[in-house]
């Protein structure tokens, strides 16, 4: 081989490799890991399986868009039961797996289980579900951020629409866990500022098989309405049993997470007319919601999103957009996008407020009625986002 | 006093399903983990046939379907694990549990079923001064009747007669020319269909998932402990207890009312090592 040959090899040679090196590079951009620590089994395990099939809808539609920030997007789902140790483990052994960037948790002890190791695990999760308000209040962490709306949210709708009520005295029926606590303390908070009465409180074990007892207290206080903060298998057997004992003809009756799309869906006309908190509804009139619900539609044919999945889905589009403008997959880059980011969701612009990691959105109350041909909670009355996110109370320290 | 009644309620149901396992540990001494799952399947098995066919045949069919499934547990599962030692059953009946609840959830998927009490029983009735669902007495019913057939069966009859002395001395019974293999597999099929037709009165009472056997199935081992594993009066008497402290646990203790059926457990053993009614043998 003469000099010129050699050369020209040269000069080839590092064309060649010039020319490869951006396609090698970019083959090898990192893909990013979800890690969903959920409820696939018990007593919130359709409510598990909703968020589920959220988080895979919201997969798919990036990955078919070519990735989040050009790069693939994997998922991982361990379960939990809804059980906050089990949670932990699950959450720490997707994190270790590298799956570290996790959502789509059912029960609020489970997110108070996760958030203080986050650090210690390089992980981060947005809650999606979550409603305990220690999530972005005394328990915030830097690395833990909320999409759908917490108890203290619920309770600035369920104020104006008990001053709206004729009945003085209530009676609540939540669940005993941390969420369960929380909202029954909101509604008596809510019930006290508009001057009704809570006489009688019952918070049964989680996954009870028979709340007679409860009913029976219910009805013997002299309620006239009761308040229901049951969800997944709790709130279909109080709500069979309570009909059997004639509660929800003789008292008036509204839930938070009590009267879901799931929930109604199983169990029909024995939830008629039951007032409800709607967190989310596919037949919000919003551009980006409307191309959400025909999406799914083509992805679950004769479905509608129903609000876990909706409130779910909100969480992946503001993971996706925050590792698209952090330009990475790791946790601190995209907590950081997140902290204080303006996200376009289906429910519009929202922000993710720096102060307690909280995003401010608007809240909604309802009616479980007829409406397109089919039983479901209907949106009556809308809180705008600034009013149905209440200001931090000081009590988060970031 | 209505409260009394509710307890009854709770205490006749957790009976009916835990004199299947009592059935089942005096004939084969087997700790059925996979009891719960026979319930969850009893429940699926009765809402499928309901649908077409209405409660009642519902009920029919549940308890039928598996009871024979009870007869081929027992000559494929419990008779060729008899020699070995107690806890590879228990440990096979556990992973049982596991494959039923893969199974419905396959079938009839993960979402939460609810099911309506049949006509008859959808009403109520004027009870102390209070509203009773008619559905809850017919439960109580339902125990009733389990009680007193299975103290007839077992007191006035001749394989009655062959269960209980099987029970005590399997091979002494069975040199006096009973065929006990086949008295179990009689025996594993009526506690399972038991467990059949718990599922089947569950129904109504509480939501359907693959899981549901889980939340009960630990109360039923309550009983069972507590009335002294092999005795059916002893288990009558538990399931009465226990579902009573429990229902008035939630009404003036609801903090501890979880913990109450245990706490019975803890304090019948540590007075009576035996149970209510066991013998010790």
């Amino acid at each position: 081989m003469n000099g010129s040959k050699r050369v020209l090899l040269s000069i080839a040679s590092a064309v060649s490799l010039a020319l490869a090196l951006p396609g090698a590079a970019g083959a090898a951009k990192e893909p990013l890991k979800i890690g969903v620590p959920t409820a696939l089994t018990g007593t919130y395990s359709a409510l598990g399986d909703e968020a589920k099939r959220a988080v895979e809808f919201a997969v798919n539609e990036a990955n078919a868009a070519g990735g989040a920030d050009g790069r693939k997007v994997e998922v991982r789902f361990l379960d939990t039961e809804a059980k906050p140790e089990l949670a932990r483990q699950q959450a720490e052994k997707l994190a270790l797996e590298g799956f570290n960037i996790m959502t789509a948790t059912i029960a609020s002890g489970e997110v108070l289980a996760i958030g203080p190791m986050l650090n210690r695990w390089n992980a981060m999760f947005v809650a999606t579900i979550n409603k305990a308000n220690d999530i972005t209040g005394k328990q915030c962490q830097a690395r833990l951020f909320r999409v759908n709306r917490p108890d203290n949210s619920d309770a600035a709708v369920v104020q104006p629409w008990l001053k709206t009520r004729k009945e003085a005295k209530w009676a609540i029926v939540a669940a005993d866990i941390a969420w369960g606590r929380n909202s029954g303390e909101s509604f008596k908070a809510a019930a006290g500022a508009t001057g009704k009465s809570v006489v009688s409180e019952n918070y049964p074990p989680f996954g009870s098989n028979d709340y007679a007892a409860h009913i029976r207290k219910v009805l013997d206080s002299g309620a006239e309405g009761v308040w229901v903060a049951l969800a997944g298998r709790d709130a279909i057997t109080f709500a069979r049993q309570a009909k059997q004992f004639g509660l929800f003809e003789k008292v008036t009756t509204g839930g938070v997470s009590f009267t879901t799309d799931g929930t109604v869906k199983v169990l029909g006309d024995v939830v008629k007319g039951i007032h409800t908190i709607v967190n989310y509804s596919a037949t919000l009139d919003t551009p980006a919601n409307k191309k959400f619900v025909a999406d799914w539609a083509k992805a679950y044919p004769g479905e509608a999103p129903i609000n876990f999945q909706g409130e779910t889905y909100i969480g992946m589009q503001i993971i996706l957009q925050a590792v698209k403008r952090s330009g990475s997959v790791k946790p601190a880059d995209v907590a950081k996008a997140i902290s204080g980011g303006t996200f376009e969701t289906i429910l519009g612009t929202q922000v993710m407020r720096k102060a307690d990691n909280q995003l401010i959105g608007p809240n909604f109350f309802g009616l479980v009625e007829e409406a397109g041909g089919k039983l479901q909670p209907v949106i009556k009355m809308t809180v705008p986002a600034e009013l149905a996110t209440p200001v931090p109370d000081g009590s988060c320290k970031l | 006093m209505i409260q009394i009644v509710n307890g009854l309620v709770y205490g006749s149901f957790l009976y009916v399903l835990a004199v299947g396992l009592v059935l089942i540990f005096g004939l084969r001494r087997v700790t059925n983990f996979a009891h719960g799952g026979f319930f969850m399947v009893g429940a699926y098995v009765s809402y499928a046939a309901a649908v077409h066919l209405g409660f009642w045949t519902g009920m029919v069919v549940s308890v039928a379907a598996l009871a024979l499934f009870g007869v081929l547990l027992d000559r494929f599962v419990f008779r060729p694990l008899s020699k070995e030692e107690p806890i590879v059953t228990l440990l096979v009946t556990f992973g049982l549990l596991f494959v039923l609840e893969d199974l419905v959830r396959t079938i009839w998927g993960k979402d939460f079923i609810s099911v309506a009490a049949p006509d008859a029983l959808a009403g109520s009735v004027m009870l102390f001064g209070s509203q009773f669902p008619v559905y809850r007495l017919f439960v109580i019913g339902v125990a009733v009747i389990v009680a007193l057939g299975l103290a007839l069966w077992l007191r006035a009859t001749r394989v009655g007669l062959y269960v209980r002395a099987s029970s005590v001395d399997p091979v002494t019974t069975g040199m006096q020319g009973v065929d006990t293999d086949r008295l179990s597999a009689f025996v594993v099929a009526i506690g399972t269909g038991l467990a059949g037709l718990s599922g089947t009165i569950a129904g109504p009472l509480m939501a359907l998932s693959p899981s549901m056997g889980g939340y009960i199935i630990i109360d039923c081992f309550i009983v069972v402990v507590t009335g002294g594993l092999t005795s059916f009066t002893g288990a009558f008497v538990a399931a009465l207890v226990i579902g009573q402290f429990h229902n008035l646990g939630l009404v003036y203790l609801p903090e501890v009312a979880s913990v109450i059926p245990l706490l019975i457990m803890v304090l019948v053993l540590g007075l009576r090592p035996q149970g209510l009614a066991g013998t010790g043998k």
